[in-house]
């Protein structure tokens, strides 16, 4: 027996739609996309292309705007690092992932960039207020989740978004949890959005996006081959193919195309609410046993996701002792320090995610397995 | 004109052209350029009509060969 109740790192098991996409692609979309004009890179390249529409599609964005990524960090470090290539202010949040936070703090500890961490808070006018208090005349940009991965935590994004478009600051948002789940535009008030595509939108690991609306210049981060203006040394400015050097993995393409359009098919809402519902039993099943701290304050808003500790056990060693009957949770810092330093808990979290496939019945026998540890 | 070939920065944006294009019943097809890299629009239609619906949705291209028609 093996139950995934991981899905925040990445979602498994995966449609049979985007199993059957990457079997298409292997026998179909050998070609190398955006080289070449013989038929087997015209028909590669037309492929991605429309995975290209596909995504741009559900991000409210241009398909030039759509930029194919190896996984969310990826996306990330495109967007933070092209946007302050010439240097300024920037306010992460306290809920960065290192994804974002590292890059973020390997500029300012090179003194390219100075850098401010705005709390987050359960209550929302809080929040604004903390990243408001902290924007100056050189803030050139504000990264912040959309929803923590450590406790799900949803963060006020349309009016941070709001408050960048105010002041003329570029909104980078790192989607990785929220995308799938929560119905995210960039017209939401978004300039950037970076996420994964293995996780929510369901496509194989080795994916990632990063979807812009264009207002601010992104310098790429990596030089290379793009097929285009191949005689000139001097990289491309154009999005998509000035962020895309060297050859894009088609495979995983094809997958988060199949992915997107699953969750499509789904509703983001309907997939949301089946896994709030597991997770507001999960909570209930464990609420009867005091040991238990459960990481969610009522007054936030919160995706699918469940961080807990079982007294004074080590996270690590609870997600062993589950992982022994066949239950996968996280455990650990989650690659998220700025989150776990405000939520103060030193040896980690226990992480439960459920996604589309999840039983609440699983949920229900690890909460019992869990309450007898 | 009524055959024309535009040159495109990326295969994207002739894609994007492409299909703009023929949205509007122009016939419009994405080629590889015959030298060099970088990808070609050839389109059969009107070729000012084309280039104006081009610049209505702000896609870059460049004006290349024109051919008379036959």
């Amino acid at each position: 027996m093996m139950i995934n109740f991981d899905n925040a790192a990445t979602t498994f098991p995966k449609p049979e739609s985007v199993k059957r996409a990457v079997d298409e692609a292997m026998e179909k979309y050998g070609g190398n996309a955006g080289r070449g004009g013989h038929a087997l890179a015209a028909a590669t390249s037309a492929a991605v292309y429309s995975a290209r529409e596909t995504a741009a599609g559900f991000f409210g964005a241009e398909p030039e705007n759509t930029v194919f990524a190896m996984n969310c960090t990826h996306a990330l470090n495109m967007a933070i690092q092209g946007v302050m290539s010439e240097g300024g202010h920037m306010i992460i949040s306290g809920l960065e992932h290192n994804s974002a936070a590292r890059p973020a703090a390997k500029l300012a500890a090179e003194g390219r960039i100075t850098l401010s961490i705005a709390q987050v808070y359960p209550d929302d006018d809080a929040t604004v207020e903390s990243f408001r208090s902290l924007i100056r005349s050189d803030t050139k940009a504000i990264v912040c989740t959309l929803a923590s991965n450590v406790t799900g935590q949803i963060t006020p994004y349309r009016r941070i978004g709001e408050l960048c478009r105010e002041h003329g600051i570029c909104f980078i948002a790192d989607g990785a949890q929220a995308c799938g789940l929560l119905d995210i535009k960039l017209p939401d008030g978004i300039n950037i959005l970076c996420t994964a595509g293995h996780k929510g939108l369901y496509g194989i690991t080795g994916t990632g996006l990063l979807v812009t609306d264009g207002k601010f210049p992104i310098m790429p981060i990596m030089q290379g081959g793009t097929g285009t203006d191949s005689m000139s040394l001097r990289q491309p400015q154009l999005t998509p193919e000035s962020l895309e050097s060297g050859t894009v993995g088609v495979i995983g393409i094809m997958s988060m195309k199949a992915g997107i359009e699953f969750v499509k098919s789904k509703g983001t809402k309907r997939i949301f609410a089946h896994e709030k519902r597991i997770c507001r039993r999960f909570i209930s099943e464990l609420s009867s046993d005091r040991r238990i701290t459960v990481y969610r304050d009522p007054a936030a808003r919160y995706v699918p996701i469940v961080s807990f500790n079982i007294g004074e056990m080590d996270s690590g060693e609870a997600a062993s002792r589950l992982a022994e009957k066949g239950y996968c949770l996280r455990a650990g810092y989650q690659c998220s320090a700025l989150a776990h330093t405000q939520l103060g808990t030193a040896s980690g979290t226990v992480r439960f995610s459920p996604s589309v496939f999840s039983r609440e019945e699983d949920a229900i026998k690890l909460a019992l397995t869990i309450k007898k540890l | 004109m009524n055959k024309c070939i535009l040159e495109m920065p990326s295969y994207t944006y002739a894609q994007k052209a492409a299909k703009l294009l023929r949205s509007r019943d122009i016939s419009a097809e994405v080629r590889r350029r015959s030298t060099g890299c970088g990808y070609t629009l050839h389109i059969r239609a009107d070729c000012r009509k084309a280039a104006g619906i081009l610049d209505k949705y702000g896609i870059p291209y460049i004006l290349g060969e024109s051919v008379a028609p036959r």
